[in-house]
């Protein structure tokens, strides 16, 4: 079934079609919000909450642009809401992300090292300026085309392209520094 | 060149991660209770607009009622005295008995 269909049953209060749209877009909200919040739980409680306001706002959806985009902005805007309200709770999270690394394969040396790396990319990342953050994001962890992420970001091709080049040189001059 | 590389292996490791898969149950358990909310919050208004119109009609009752003036005259009132109809006296005279 199409998106417009599916959309279609959900309006006319088919329940279930919700289910089936949910399923299909889940893990590519999931891995955008992972982007932004790198922890599973943040990531699940903030998927809950964009499909909640996806259920809500559907009937408001009037196919100017491509389901996948309207989602896409929902979750990039709810993403960055999240952040900006548990601003707090972030440092202490990436402590914990720190202590609870753990890998086999690797000395506790080896892990210590590859989690304090973790470490310095989340806060390089989180670092970013939102316009640029975003593009890096969509691009790296959706691996979407620079139109699909102009289309998202209502800017051109051009200025997505200048933003993941600020995104990238920004992120090598603070991971380059000791 | 081994920045982008642990750059791209942070980002590999973060897609692997794959949410619980009961996450769109819970959704739907979420929006069902939303909708429940929502249903009884609609539920309530008819039987508020009912309970609405009983008391207003109890008390379009009640200031009618109150408004109602009487039109019978004084006179009148005294007229069904039972004193006057039958002078109780006369009947406490000795010589009458």
């Amino acid at each position: 079934m199409s998106d417009e269909q599916l959309i279609k049953e959900i309006t006319s209060g088919n329940h279930a079609a919700f289910k089936s749209l949910m399923e299909k877009y889940q893990l590519q909200v999931f891995r955008t919000v992972m982007g932004f919040v790198h922890t599973k739980e943040d990531a699940e409680e903030v998927t809950q909450d964009i499909f909640i306001r996806v259920y809500q706002s559907l009937s408001s959806f009037h196919h100017d642009a491509e389901f996948s985009t309207w989602l896409y902005r929902i979750t990039v805007n709810m993403s960055l809401n999240f952040l900006r309200s548990n601003r707090k709770n972030r440092l202490l999270q990436s402590l914990e992300a720190i202590f609870s690394y753990r890998s086999e394969e690797k000395t506790p040396l080896e892990e210590m090292e590859q989690a304090e790396r973790d470490r310095r990319i989340r806060m390089a990342i989180d670092a970013l300026p939102e316009k640029q953050r975003m593009a890096f994001v969509l691009s790296r962890y959706e691996e979407l085309p620079q139109k699909k992420i102009a289309e998202v970001m209502n800017r051109t091709e051009g200025a997505v392209e200048q933003l993941l080049q600020r995104a990238k040189e920004n992120l090598q001059k603070k991971l380059s520094k000791p | 060149m081994k920045t982008e590389q642990h750059i791209d292996e942070f980002i590999r490791r973060e897609k692997e991660t794959i949410p619980n898969p009961y996450l769109s149950t819970r959704v739907m358990a979420k929006i069902e209770g939303l909708e429940k909310v929502k249903s009884k919050k609609a539920s309530l208004w008819p039987a508020l607009a009912l309970a609405a119109s009983i008391a207003a009609v109890a008390f379009l009752g009640v200031s009618i009622g109150n408004s109602y003036v009487e039109s019978g005259t004084p006179e009148k009132i005294l007229n069904i005295n039972d004193r006057q109809i039958e002078n109780l006296v006369y009947y406490n005279l000795d010589e009458n008995e």
